[in-house]
Protein backbone atom coordinates (compact mmCIF):
# COMPACT_ATOMS: atom_id res chain seq x y z
CA UNK A 1 0.00 0.00 0.00
CA UNK A 2 2.55 2.76 1.11
CA UNK A 3 4.74 1.16 -1.53
CA UNK A 4 2.24 1.66 -4.42
CA UNK A 5 1.85 5.62 -2.61
CA UNK A 6 5.90 6.48 -2.99
CA UNK A 7 5.89 4.77 -6.78
CA UNK A 8 2.86 7.79 -7.29
CA UNK A 9 5.47 10.63 -5.21
CA UNK A 10 7.96 9.10 -7.11
CA UNK A 11 6.17 9.40 -10.27
CA UNK A 12 5.11 12.75 -9.95
CA UNK A 13 8.54 13.71 -8.64
CA UNK A 14 9.63 12.18 -11.96
CA UNK A 15 7.39 14.38 -14.10
CA UNK A 16 8.23 17.48 -12.50
CA UNK A 17 11.52 17.28 -12.71
CA UNK A 18 11.32 16.13 -16.73
CA UNK A 19 8.87 19.38 -17.31
CA UNK A 20 11.48 21.37 -15.80
CA UNK A 21 14.32 19.84 -18.13
CA UNK A 22 12.54 20.36 -21.04
CA UNK A 23 9.96 23.38 -20.50
CA UNK A 24 12.58 25.46 -18.09
CA UNK A 25 15.19 26.86 -20.52
CA UNK A 26 12.56 28.10 -22.93
CA UNK A 27 10.61 29.73 -19.86
CA UNK A 28 13.71 30.92 -18.44
CA UNK A 29 14.62 32.76 -21.60
CA UNK A 30 11.37 34.62 -21.78
CA UNK A 31 11.33 35.28 -18.45
CA UNK A 32 15.17 36.83 -18.47
CA UNK A 33 15.08 38.25 -21.81
CA UNK A 34 11.55 39.85 -21.75
CA UNK A 35 9.23 39.99 -18.03
CA UNK A 36 11.80 41.49 -16.36
CA UNK A 37 13.12 43.94 -19.24
CA UNK A 38 9.61 44.61 -19.32
CA UNK A 39 8.63 45.49 -15.61
CA UNK A 40 12.31 47.68 -15.48
CA UNK A 41 10.53 49.87 -17.90
CA UNK A 42 7.49 49.74 -16.02
CA UNK A 43 9.45 50.63 -12.78
CA UNK A 44 11.57 53.61 -14.94
CA UNK A 45 7.95 55.28 -15.44
CA UNK A 46 8.27 56.29 -11.85
CA UNK A 47 11.62 57.48 -11.75
CA UNK A 48 12.63 61.10 -12.33
CA UNK A 49 15.36 62.02 -15.45
CA UNK A 50 18.67 63.59 -15.21
CA UNK A 51 19.85 66.14 -18.17
CA UNK A 52 20.30 63.94 -20.66
CA UNK A 53 17.01 61.72 -20.16
CA UNK A 54 18.39 59.17 -17.88
CA UNK A 55 16.10 57.34 -15.02
CA UNK A 56 17.76 58.62 -11.47
CA UNK A 57 16.11 59.09 -8.02
CA UNK A 58 14.12 59.92 -6.15
CA UNK A 59 10.49 58.30 -7.22
CA UNK A 60 8.79 61.29 -9.12
CA UNK A 61 5.14 61.24 -10.72
CA UNK A 62 6.19 64.00 -12.98
CA UNK A 63 6.54 61.99 -16.17
CA UNK A 64 2.72 61.01 -15.91
CA UNK A 65 2.27 65.20 -15.65
CA UNK A 66 4.30 65.52 -18.72
CA UNK A 67 1.78 62.81 -20.24
CA UNK A 68 -1.04 65.09 -19.16
CA UNK A 69 0.67 67.99 -21.31
CA UNK A 70 1.89 69.54 -18.24
CA UNK A 71 5.35 71.14 -18.49
CA UNK A 72 7.16 74.36 -18.00
CA UNK A 73 5.52 76.04 -20.78
CA UNK A 74 2.34 75.19 -19.30
CA UNK A 75 -0.59 72.83 -20.01
CA UNK A 76 -0.54 71.86 -23.91
CA UNK A 77 -3.24 69.05 -25.79
CA UNK A 78 -0.54 67.99 -27.69
CA UNK A 79 -0.33 64.44 -25.81
CA UNK A 80 -4.47 64.22 -25.61
CA UNK A 81 -4.84 65.03 -29.29
CA UNK A 82 -1.67 62.15 -30.36
CA UNK A 83 -3.44 59.75 -28.43
CA UNK A 84 -6.82 60.54 -29.88
CA UNK A 85 -5.35 60.22 -33.02
CA UNK A 86 -3.74 56.80 -32.76
CA UNK A 87 -7.44 55.31 -31.93
CA UNK A 88 -8.78 56.78 -34.62
CA UNK A 89 -6.26 55.21 -37.23
CA UNK A 90 -6.64 51.87 -35.11
CA UNK A 91 -9.96 51.81 -35.03
CA UNK A 92 -10.92 53.24 -39.35
CA UNK A 93 -8.17 50.42 -40.27
CA UNK A 94 -10.04 47.75 -37.99
CA UNK A 95 -13.23 48.60 -39.83
CA UNK A 96 -11.59 48.65 -43.27
CA UNK A 97 -9.84 45.46 -42.56
CA UNK A 98 -13.25 44.12 -41.14
CA UNK A 99 -15.53 45.08 -44.20
CA UNK A 100 -12.78 44.06 -46.47
CA UNK A 101 -12.58 40.89 -44.97
CA UNK A 102 -16.10 39.06 -45.27
CA UNK A 103 -16.18 39.56 -49.02
CA UNK A 104 -12.47 37.76 -49.32
CA UNK A 105 -13.01 35.03 -46.45
CA UNK A 106 -16.67 34.07 -48.63
CA UNK A 107 -15.15 34.33 -52.00
CA UNK A 108 -12.19 31.91 -51.05
CA UNK A 109 -15.09 29.72 -49.51
CA UNK A 110 -16.97 29.36 -52.55
CA UNK A 111 -14.07 27.75 -54.25
CA UNK A 112 -12.88 24.44 -55.00
CA UNK A 113 -11.39 22.86 -51.83
CA UNK A 114 -8.07 22.32 -53.32
CA UNK A 115 -7.28 25.88 -53.94
CA UNK A 116 -8.54 27.43 -50.65
CA UNK A 117 -5.07 27.47 -49.14
CA UNK A 118 -3.35 29.21 -51.65
CA UNK A 119 -5.70 31.46 -52.12
CA UNK A 120 -5.29 31.86 -48.27
CA UNK A 121 -1.84 32.23 -48.92
CA UNK A 122 -1.99 34.77 -51.58
CA UNK A 123 -3.44 37.10 -48.87
CA UNK A 124 -0.92 36.30 -45.62
CA UNK A 125 2.13 35.98 -47.88
CA UNK A 126 2.86 40.15 -48.32
CA UNK A 127 2.48 40.81 -44.70
CA UNK A 128 5.62 38.04 -44.54
CA UNK A 129 7.55 40.89 -46.31
CA UNK A 130 9.61 43.00 -44.17
CA UNK A 131 7.59 45.80 -41.80
CA UNK A 132 9.79 48.30 -44.00
CA UNK A 133 9.48 47.27 -47.18
CA UNK A 134 6.03 46.79 -47.67
CA UNK A 135 5.09 50.22 -45.63
CA UNK A 136 7.54 51.97 -48.05
CA UNK A 137 6.32 50.09 -51.06
CA UNK A 138 2.92 52.62 -50.39
CA UNK A 139 5.13 55.26 -51.09
CA UNK A 140 5.05 54.16 -54.72
CA UNK A 141 1.26 54.48 -55.06
CA UNK A 142 0.75 57.14 -52.58
CA UNK A 143 4.17 59.72 -52.18
CA UNK A 144 4.51 62.82 -54.22
CA UNK A 145 3.93 62.45 -58.02
CA UNK A 146 3.26 58.74 -57.42
CA UNK A 147 -0.16 57.27 -59.19
CA UNK A 148 -3.09 57.23 -56.83
CA UNK A 149 -1.64 60.84 -55.72
CA UNK A 150 -1.98 61.99 -59.40
CA UNK A 151 -5.59 60.69 -59.52
CA UNK A 152 -6.27 62.62 -56.41
CA UNK A 153 -4.40 65.58 -57.75
CA UNK A 154 -6.94 65.35 -60.82
CA UNK A 155 -10.00 65.18 -58.19
CA UNK A 156 -8.82 68.52 -56.46
CA UNK A 157 -7.73 66.19 -53.30
CA UNK A 158 -4.23 66.89 -52.94
CA UNK A 159 -1.25 69.05 -54.22
CA UNK A 160 0.89 66.54 -56.34
CA UNK A 161 3.89 67.85 -54.89
CA UNK A 162 2.85 66.97 -51.54
CA UNK A 163 1.36 63.78 -51.97
CA UNK A 164 -1.07 61.46 -49.95
CA UNK A 165 1.68 60.21 -48.21
CA UNK A 166 2.92 61.50 -45.67
CA UNK A 167 -0.41 61.74 -44.36
CA UNK A 168 -3.33 60.78 -41.79
CA UNK A 169 -4.84 58.62 -44.96
CA UNK A 170 -2.05 57.01 -45.98
CA UNK A 171 -1.22 55.70 -42.62
CA UNK A 172 -4.74 54.65 -42.43
CA UNK A 173 -4.25 52.38 -45.64
CA UNK A 174 -0.49 51.32 -44.37
CA UNK A 175 -2.31 49.95 -41.07
CA UNK A 176 -5.14 47.79 -42.87
CA UNK A 177 -2.84 46.94 -45.39
CA UNK A 178 -0.18 45.37 -42.82
CA UNK A 179 -2.77 44.14 -40.54
CA UNK A 180 -5.67 42.95 -42.88
CA UNK A 181 -4.05 38.96 -42.41
CA UNK A 182 -4.78 39.32 -38.58
CA UNK A 183 -8.45 39.54 -39.65
CA UNK A 184 -8.89 37.21 -42.52
CA UNK A 185 -7.15 34.25 -40.70
CA UNK A 186 -9.93 33.80 -37.34
CA UNK A 187 -12.95 34.63 -39.64
CA UNK A 188 -11.72 32.19 -42.37
CA UNK A 189 -11.68 30.13 -39.51
CA UNK A 190 -14.94 30.36 -38.17
CA UNK A 191 -16.73 31.21 -41.39
CA UNK A 192 -15.20 27.47 -42.72
CA UNK A 193 -17.15 25.85 -39.94
CA UNK A 194 -20.25 28.19 -40.89
CA UNK A 195 -24.03 25.75 -40.41
CA UNK A 196 -25.06 26.51 -43.86
CA UNK A 197 -28.31 24.81 -43.07
CA UNK A 198 -28.88 27.76 -40.99
CA UNK A 199 -28.71 30.22 -43.98
CA UNK A 200 -31.25 27.42 -46.18
CA UNK A 201 -33.44 27.99 -43.54
CA UNK A 202 -33.48 31.88 -43.15
CA UNK A 203 -33.65 31.56 -47.28
CA UNK A 204 -36.66 29.17 -47.14
CA UNK A 205 -38.40 31.98 -44.81
CA UNK A 206 -38.01 34.68 -47.64
CA UNK A 207 -34.84 36.49 -46.06
CA UNK A 208 -32.36 37.94 -48.19
CA UNK A 209 -29.60 40.10 -48.89
CA UNK A 210 -28.79 41.84 -45.58
CA UNK A 211 -30.75 40.57 -43.66
CA UNK A 212 -30.07 37.10 -44.10
CA UNK A 213 -26.42 38.23 -43.88
CA UNK A 214 -27.09 39.49 -40.54
CA UNK A 215 -29.71 36.67 -39.12
CA UNK A 216 -27.43 34.03 -40.24
CA UNK A 217 -24.40 33.98 -41.22
CA UNK A 218 -22.70 37.23 -38.94
CA UNK A 219 -23.68 35.80 -35.89
CA UNK A 220 -22.20 32.39 -36.49
CA UNK A 221 -18.87 34.09 -37.89
CA UNK A 222 -18.84 36.59 -34.69
CA UNK A 223 -16.28 34.93 -32.47
CA UNK A 224 -13.63 35.40 -35.66
CA UNK A 225 -14.36 38.64 -36.33
CA UNK A 226 -13.74 39.43 -32.56
CA UNK A 227 -10.55 37.75 -31.77
CA UNK A 228 -9.86 39.34 -35.81
CA UNK A 229 -10.52 42.82 -34.52
CA UNK A 230 -8.16 42.17 -30.90
CA UNK A 231 -5.07 41.09 -33.49
CA UNK A 232 -5.68 43.96 -35.24
CA UNK A 233 -6.36 47.11 -33.09
CA UNK A 234 -4.05 46.09 -30.62
CA UNK A 235 -0.85 45.96 -32.68
CA UNK A 236 -2.31 49.13 -35.25
CA UNK A 237 -2.73 50.77 -32.15
CA UNK A 238 0.96 50.79 -31.22
CA UNK A 239 2.51 50.55 -34.91
CA UNK A 240 5.51 52.34 -35.27
CA UNK A 241 6.92 51.97 -38.70
CA UNK A 242 3.74 53.24 -40.35
CA UNK A 243 3.12 56.51 -38.92
CA UNK A 244 6.85 56.69 -39.11
CA UNK A 245 7.34 56.34 -42.77
CA UNK A 246 3.65 57.04 -43.95
CA UNK A 247 2.79 60.01 -42.00
CA UNK A 248 4.91 62.65 -41.56
CA UNK A 249 5.18 65.27 -38.55
CA UNK A 250 1.15 65.61 -39.28
CA UNK A 251 0.07 62.17 -38.68
CA UNK A 252 1.77 61.62 -35.72
CA UNK A 253 0.90 58.79 -33.61
CA UNK A 254 2.06 57.32 -30.17
CA UNK A 255 4.23 54.99 -31.34
CA UNK A 256 6.62 57.40 -32.64
CA UNK A 257 6.03 59.86 -29.59
CA UNK A 258 7.38 57.00 -27.13
CA UNK A 259 10.45 55.62 -29.74
CA UNK A 260 11.50 59.67 -29.56
CA UNK A 261 11.84 59.73 -26.12
CA UNK A 262 14.19 56.67 -26.28
CA UNK A 263 16.19 57.91 -29.37
CA UNK A 264 16.02 61.72 -30.92
CA UNK A 265 15.36 63.96 -27.97
CA UNK A 266 15.92 60.88 -24.92
CA UNK A 267 13.79 61.13 -21.78
CA UNK A 268 13.54 57.68 -21.00
CA UNK A 269 10.81 58.34 -17.54
CA UNK A 270 8.79 60.29 -19.47
CA UNK A 271 8.70 57.45 -22.33
CA UNK A 272 8.07 54.88 -19.91
CA UNK A 273 5.17 56.69 -18.77
CA UNK A 274 3.85 56.94 -22.24
CA UNK A 275 4.34 53.30 -22.55
CA UNK A 276 2.20 52.43 -19.47
CA UNK A 277 -0.03 54.84 -20.72
CA UNK A 278 -0.62 52.90 -23.87
CA UNK A 279 -0.82 49.73 -22.31
CA UNK A 280 -3.47 50.70 -20.23
CA UNK A 281 -5.32 52.18 -22.90
CA UNK A 282 -4.77 48.94 -24.33
CA UNK A 283 -5.89 46.45 -21.60
CA UNK A 284 -9.21 48.98 -21.09
CA UNK A 285 -9.96 48.30 -24.40
CA UNK A 286 -9.32 45.03 -24.08
CA UNK A 287 -11.67 44.30 -20.97
CA UNK A 288 -14.43 46.22 -22.75
CA UNK A 289 -14.00 44.38 -25.62
CA UNK A 290 -14.74 40.92 -23.75
CA UNK A 291 -17.07 42.51 -22.02
CA UNK A 292 -18.93 42.91 -25.45
CA UNK A 293 -18.38 40.63 -26.59
CA UNK A 294 -19.77 38.28 -23.76
CA UNK A 295 -23.02 39.69 -24.10
CA UNK A 296 -22.91 39.76 -27.63
CA UNK A 297 -22.50 35.94 -27.33
CA UNK A 298 -19.10 35.87 -28.83
CA UNK A 299 -16.83 32.24 -27.67
CA UNK A 300 -13.70 32.10 -25.77
CA UNK A 301 -10.50 32.00 -28.16
CA UNK A 302 -8.59 29.11 -27.90
CA UNK A 303 -5.79 28.46 -25.65
CA UNK A 304 -3.07 26.33 -24.76
CA UNK B 1 -24.58 26.53 -50.73
CA UNK B 2 -23.89 30.43 -52.17
CA UNK B 3 -25.74 31.38 -55.00
CA UNK B 4 -24.16 32.07 -58.34
CA UNK B 5 -24.81 35.35 -58.95
CA UNK B 6 -23.70 36.17 -54.77
CA UNK B 7 -20.41 34.38 -56.00
CA UNK B 8 -20.14 36.54 -59.14
CA UNK B 9 -19.82 39.30 -56.82
CA UNK B 10 -17.66 38.01 -54.47
CA UNK B 11 -15.42 37.09 -57.41
CA UNK B 12 -15.72 40.42 -58.85
CA UNK B 13 -14.79 42.21 -55.23
CA UNK B 14 -12.41 40.24 -54.24
CA UNK B 15 -9.75 39.68 -57.39
CA UNK B 16 -9.22 43.35 -57.56
CA UNK B 17 -8.57 43.15 -53.75
CA UNK B 18 -5.91 40.92 -54.88
CA UNK B 19 -4.07 43.16 -57.00
CA UNK B 20 -4.08 45.83 -55.23
CA UNK B 21 -2.55 43.75 -52.40
CA UNK B 22 0.11 43.02 -54.84
CA UNK B 23 0.13 46.16 -56.65
CA UNK B 24 2.73 48.58 -54.19
CA UNK B 25 5.22 45.35 -54.16
CA UNK B 26 5.19 45.21 -57.63
CA UNK B 27 5.75 49.12 -58.07
CA UNK B 28 8.80 48.53 -55.91
CA UNK B 29 10.35 45.55 -58.39
CA UNK B 30 9.03 47.22 -61.03
CA UNK B 31 10.90 50.98 -59.99
CA UNK B 32 14.33 48.70 -59.15
CA UNK B 33 14.89 48.50 -62.72
CA UNK B 34 15.01 52.26 -63.28
CA UNK B 35 16.99 53.48 -66.17
CA UNK B 36 20.63 54.13 -66.08
CA UNK B 37 21.92 57.91 -65.93
CA UNK B 38 21.13 59.78 -69.10
CA UNK B 39 19.54 57.02 -70.55
CA UNK B 40 16.35 55.56 -71.43
CA UNK B 41 14.29 51.88 -70.55
CA UNK B 42 14.62 49.24 -68.12
CA UNK B 43 17.78 48.45 -66.93
CA UNK B 44 19.61 46.64 -64.07
CA UNK B 45 21.71 49.66 -63.00
CA UNK B 46 20.47 49.84 -59.48
CA UNK B 47 21.63 46.02 -58.93
CA UNK B 48 25.01 47.00 -60.14
CA UNK B 49 24.77 49.80 -58.07
CA UNK B 50 23.70 47.64 -54.82
CA UNK B 51 26.36 45.03 -55.62
CA UNK B 52 29.42 47.47 -55.38
CA UNK B 53 28.27 48.89 -52.19
CA UNK B 54 29.91 47.24 -49.47
CA UNK B 55 27.94 48.43 -46.67
CA UNK B 56 24.61 46.57 -48.65
CA UNK B 57 26.94 42.97 -48.39
CA UNK B 58 27.69 43.41 -44.96
CA UNK B 59 23.87 44.81 -44.01
CA UNK B 60 22.72 41.45 -45.80
CA UNK B 61 25.64 39.33 -44.03
CA UNK B 62 24.22 40.20 -40.43
CA UNK B 63 20.37 39.27 -41.26
CA UNK B 64 21.12 36.12 -42.76
CA UNK B 65 23.36 35.65 -39.47
CA UNK B 66 20.73 36.81 -37.50
CA UNK B 67 17.83 34.84 -39.33
CA UNK B 68 19.14 31.64 -39.01
CA UNK B 69 21.15 31.47 -35.79
CA UNK B 70 17.93 32.75 -34.37
CA UNK B 71 16.39 30.45 -36.03
CA UNK B 72 18.22 27.18 -34.85
CA UNK B 73 18.29 28.40 -31.30
CA UNK B 74 14.70 29.05 -30.91
CA UNK B 75 13.52 26.00 -32.29
CA UNK B 76 16.09 23.94 -29.80
CA UNK B 77 14.18 26.03 -27.04
CA UNK B 78 10.81 25.83 -28.94
CA UNK B 79 10.55 22.23 -29.31
CA UNK B 80 12.06 21.32 -25.67
CA UNK B 81 9.19 23.57 -24.34
CA UNK B 82 6.20 22.38 -26.50
CA UNK B 83 7.52 18.76 -26.14
CA UNK B 84 7.66 19.55 -22.11
CA UNK B 85 3.90 21.45 -21.85
CA UNK B 86 2.36 18.46 -23.59
CA UNK B 87 3.52 15.82 -21.23
CA UNK B 88 4.72 16.41 -18.09
CA UNK B 89 2.22 18.92 -17.50
CA UNK B 90 1.29 17.44 -13.92
CA UNK B 91 -2.19 16.39 -14.09
CA UNK B 92 -2.88 18.09 -10.72
CA UNK B 93 -2.34 21.16 -10.94
CA UNK B 94 -3.94 23.91 -10.88
CA UNK B 95 -4.28 27.76 -10.79
CA UNK B 96 -1.79 30.10 -11.10
CA UNK B 97 1.11 27.81 -10.87
CA UNK B 98 -0.52 25.52 -13.56
CA UNK B 99 -1.47 28.31 -15.78
CA UNK B 100 2.23 30.31 -15.46
CA UNK B 101 3.98 27.97 -18.60
CA UNK B 102 1.28 29.71 -20.93
CA UNK B 103 1.08 33.04 -19.48
CA UNK B 104 4.89 33.21 -20.10
CA UNK B 105 4.44 32.17 -23.78
CA UNK B 106 1.76 34.80 -24.59
CA UNK B 107 3.58 37.52 -23.34
CA UNK B 108 6.10 37.92 -26.42
CA UNK B 109 3.03 37.11 -28.83
CA UNK B 110 0.75 39.63 -27.02
CA UNK B 111 3.29 42.46 -26.16
CA UNK B 112 3.12 45.44 -28.73
CA UNK B 113 6.84 45.05 -30.23
CA UNK B 114 7.36 48.94 -29.69
CA UNK B 115 7.08 48.12 -25.99
CA UNK B 116 8.81 44.68 -26.43
CA UNK B 117 11.98 46.67 -28.12
CA UNK B 118 12.39 49.42 -25.94
CA UNK B 119 12.37 47.00 -23.07
CA UNK B 120 15.13 45.28 -24.49
CA UNK B 121 17.03 48.11 -25.13
CA UNK B 122 16.60 49.68 -21.85
CA UNK B 123 17.65 46.26 -20.03
CA UNK B 124 20.79 45.42 -22.35
CA UNK B 125 21.62 48.76 -21.42
CA UNK B 126 21.37 48.46 -17.75
CA UNK B 127 23.46 45.30 -18.14
CA UNK B 128 25.55 46.73 -20.05
CA UNK B 129 26.28 49.56 -17.70
CA UNK B 130 26.64 47.48 -14.50
CA UNK B 131 28.51 44.49 -16.07
CA UNK B 132 29.87 45.27 -19.53
CA UNK B 133 27.99 42.74 -20.98
CA UNK B 134 25.43 42.47 -23.43
CA UNK B 135 27.02 45.75 -25.36
CA UNK B 136 24.14 46.57 -28.39
CA UNK B 137 25.29 44.93 -31.45
CA UNK B 138 24.15 41.45 -32.69
CA UNK B 139 24.93 39.88 -29.90
CA UNK B 140 21.63 41.35 -28.16
CA UNK B 141 19.58 41.56 -31.77
CA UNK B 142 19.77 37.57 -31.46
CA UNK B 143 18.60 37.70 -27.76
CA UNK B 144 15.57 39.49 -28.95
CA UNK B 145 14.97 37.96 -32.32
CA UNK B 146 15.09 34.04 -29.99
CA UNK B 147 12.90 35.97 -27.71
CA UNK B 148 10.14 36.57 -30.17
CA UNK B 149 10.41 33.54 -32.02
CA UNK B 150 10.44 30.91 -29.31
CA UNK B 151 6.63 30.92 -28.45
CA UNK B 152 5.38 30.25 -32.06
CA UNK B 153 7.97 27.34 -32.27
CA UNK B 154 6.22 25.69 -28.83
CA UNK B 155 2.93 26.61 -30.34
CA UNK B 156 3.82 24.69 -33.34
CA UNK B 157 5.07 21.99 -31.83
CA UNK B 158 2.80 21.82 -28.62
CA UNK B 159 -0.41 21.70 -31.47
CA UNK B 160 1.06 18.43 -33.03
CA UNK B 161 1.83 16.78 -29.96
CA UNK B 162 -1.97 17.81 -28.54
CA UNK B 163 -3.27 15.57 -31.20
CA UNK B 164 -1.24 12.94 -30.72
CA UNK B 165 -2.41 9.26 -29.47
CA UNK B 166 -1.05 9.29 -25.87
CA UNK B 167 -1.12 4.98 -26.58
CA UNK B 168 1.94 5.92 -28.33
CA UNK B 169 4.04 7.25 -25.01
CA UNK B 170 2.89 3.88 -23.43
CA UNK B 171 3.99 1.66 -26.11
CA UNK B 172 7.21 2.96 -25.81
CA UNK B 173 7.07 2.71 -22.51
CA UNK B 174 6.35 -0.82 -22.28
CA UNK B 175 8.85 -1.62 -24.78
CA UNK B 176 11.60 0.19 -22.46
CA UNK B 177 12.43 3.29 -24.35
CA UNK B 178 13.92 5.56 -21.67
CA UNK B 179 12.67 9.37 -21.61
CA UNK B 180 15.73 10.04 -24.28
CA UNK B 181 15.44 6.94 -26.57
CA UNK B 182 11.64 7.86 -26.51
CA UNK B 183 12.44 11.42 -27.42
CA UNK B 184 14.81 10.83 -29.93
CA UNK B 185 12.99 7.79 -31.90
CA UNK B 186 9.15 8.12 -31.56
CA UNK B 187 9.00 12.52 -30.57
CA UNK B 188 11.34 13.96 -33.38
CA UNK B 189 9.83 11.47 -35.89
CA UNK B 190 6.60 12.77 -34.87
CA UNK B 191 7.35 16.63 -34.70
CA UNK B 192 9.61 16.51 -37.91
CA UNK B 193 7.18 18.58 -39.92
CA UNK B 194 6.22 21.01 -36.51
CA UNK B 195 10.10 21.37 -36.13
CA UNK B 196 10.70 22.38 -39.84
CA UNK B 197 7.78 24.66 -39.70
CA UNK B 198 8.82 26.17 -36.68
CA UNK B 199 12.73 26.90 -38.29
CA UNK B 200 10.92 28.19 -41.30
CA UNK B 201 8.21 30.86 -39.19
CA UNK B 202 11.23 31.44 -37.47
CA UNK B 203 13.23 32.73 -39.94
CA UNK B 204 10.12 34.22 -41.96
CA UNK B 205 9.20 36.13 -38.42
CA UNK B 206 13.06 37.14 -38.06
CA UNK B 207 13.30 39.15 -41.91
CA UNK B 208 9.84 40.50 -41.39
CA UNK B 209 10.66 42.39 -38.19
CA UNK B 210 12.16 45.94 -38.08
CA UNK B 211 10.78 47.38 -34.79
CA UNK B 212 12.51 44.92 -32.65
CA UNK B 213 15.74 45.13 -34.08
CA UNK B 214 16.03 48.80 -34.72
CA UNK B 215 16.04 49.41 -31.09
CA UNK B 216 18.29 46.29 -30.01
CA UNK B 217 20.63 47.09 -32.50
CA UNK B 218 24.13 49.03 -32.49
CA UNK B 219 25.95 51.05 -34.07
CA UNK B 220 27.61 48.44 -36.09
CA UNK B 221 24.88 46.31 -36.32
CA UNK B 222 23.25 47.64 -39.11
CA UNK B 223 20.73 44.46 -41.28
CA UNK B 224 19.17 45.17 -44.28
CA UNK B 225 15.84 47.19 -43.28
CA UNK B 226 17.59 48.71 -40.64
CA UNK B 227 19.64 50.07 -43.48
CA UNK B 228 16.39 50.30 -46.25
CA UNK B 229 14.76 52.88 -43.45
CA UNK B 230 17.66 54.44 -42.66
CA UNK B 231 18.26 55.47 -46.42
CA UNK B 232 14.59 56.50 -46.72
CA UNK B 233 15.58 58.93 -44.02
CA UNK B 234 18.14 60.55 -45.74
CA UNK B 235 17.26 60.58 -48.99
CA UNK B 236 13.85 58.95 -49.55
CA UNK B 237 13.34 55.92 -51.92
CA UNK B 238 15.91 55.53 -54.47
CA UNK B 239 16.49 52.51 -57.47
CA UNK B 240 18.99 51.08 -55.27
CA UNK B 241 16.64 50.58 -52.51
CA UNK B 242 13.95 48.96 -54.94
CA UNK B 243 16.53 46.49 -55.94
CA UNK B 244 17.23 45.55 -52.10
CA UNK B 245 13.40 45.93 -51.78
CA UNK B 246 12.91 43.57 -54.58
CA UNK B 247 15.28 40.52 -53.50
CA UNK B 248 14.02 40.79 -49.56
CA UNK B 249 10.08 40.54 -51.28
CA UNK B 250 11.68 37.60 -53.94
CA UNK B 251 13.35 36.04 -51.02
CA UNK B 252 9.89 35.82 -49.24
CA UNK B 253 7.95 34.38 -51.68
CA UNK B 254 10.26 31.60 -52.16
CA UNK B 255 10.60 30.79 -48.54
CA UNK B 256 6.97 30.95 -48.33
CA UNK B 257 6.68 28.34 -51.50
CA UNK B 258 9.04 25.92 -50.19
CA UNK B 259 7.06 26.29 -46.61
CA UNK B 260 3.77 25.61 -48.72
CA UNK B 261 5.37 22.31 -50.71
CA UNK B 262 6.80 20.77 -47.70
CA UNK B 263 3.79 21.40 -45.35
CA UNK B 264 1.77 19.93 -48.53
CA UNK B 265 3.98 17.24 -48.67
CA UNK B 266 3.64 16.05 -45.12
CA UNK B 267 0.17 16.51 -45.00
CA UNK B 268 -0.70 13.83 -47.20
CA UNK B 269 2.67 11.68 -45.96
CA UNK B 270 0.58 11.74 -42.52
CA UNK B 271 -2.84 10.82 -44.28
CA UNK B 272 -1.47 8.09 -46.31
CA UNK B 273 0.08 6.68 -43.02
CA UNK B 274 -3.58 7.60 -41.25
CA UNK B 275 -5.04 4.89 -43.77
CA UNK B 276 -1.92 2.61 -42.71
CA UNK B 277 -0.38 2.43 -46.26
CA UNK B 278 2.70 3.48 -44.79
Amino acid sequence: MSGAVTEVALEQARQRRRLWMTSGPGLFWIVLFLLIPSLVLLGIAFMSADDYGAPILPLSLQPFQQVAGFSLLGWDAGNISILLRSLQQAGIATLVSAVLSYPLVFFILSRPEPIRPLLLLFIVLPSWTNQVVRTYAWLELLGPNAPLTWVAHHLHLVAPDLGIAPGSFAVTTGLAYNYLPYMIVPLYASAEKLDWTLVEAGRDLYASGAKLFFHTVFPQTLPGLLSGVIFVAIPAFGDYVVPQLLGGDKALMIGSLIANQFTETPDWPYGAALTLIMLVVTGLGLVAFRVLSRRLGGAEEASI
Amino acid sequence: MIPRNVRRALAGFSWPIYVLLYTPLALVAWYSFAPAPHTQGLSVYAYGVMLHDHSVFAALRRSLILAIGSAIISTVLGVLLGYGLSRFRTPGAKGVLANMPSLIIYTPIIMPSLVFGISELIFFNFVHRFTGLLGAGLGTMMIAHITFQVPYVTLTVFARLAGLDQNLFDAAHDLYANGLKSFWHLIVPVVQPAIIGGFLLGITLSIDDFTISFFTAGPGSVTLPIYIYGAIARKGVTPEINAIGTLMIGAVILLAVLHFIITRHRARGAELAAKGTI
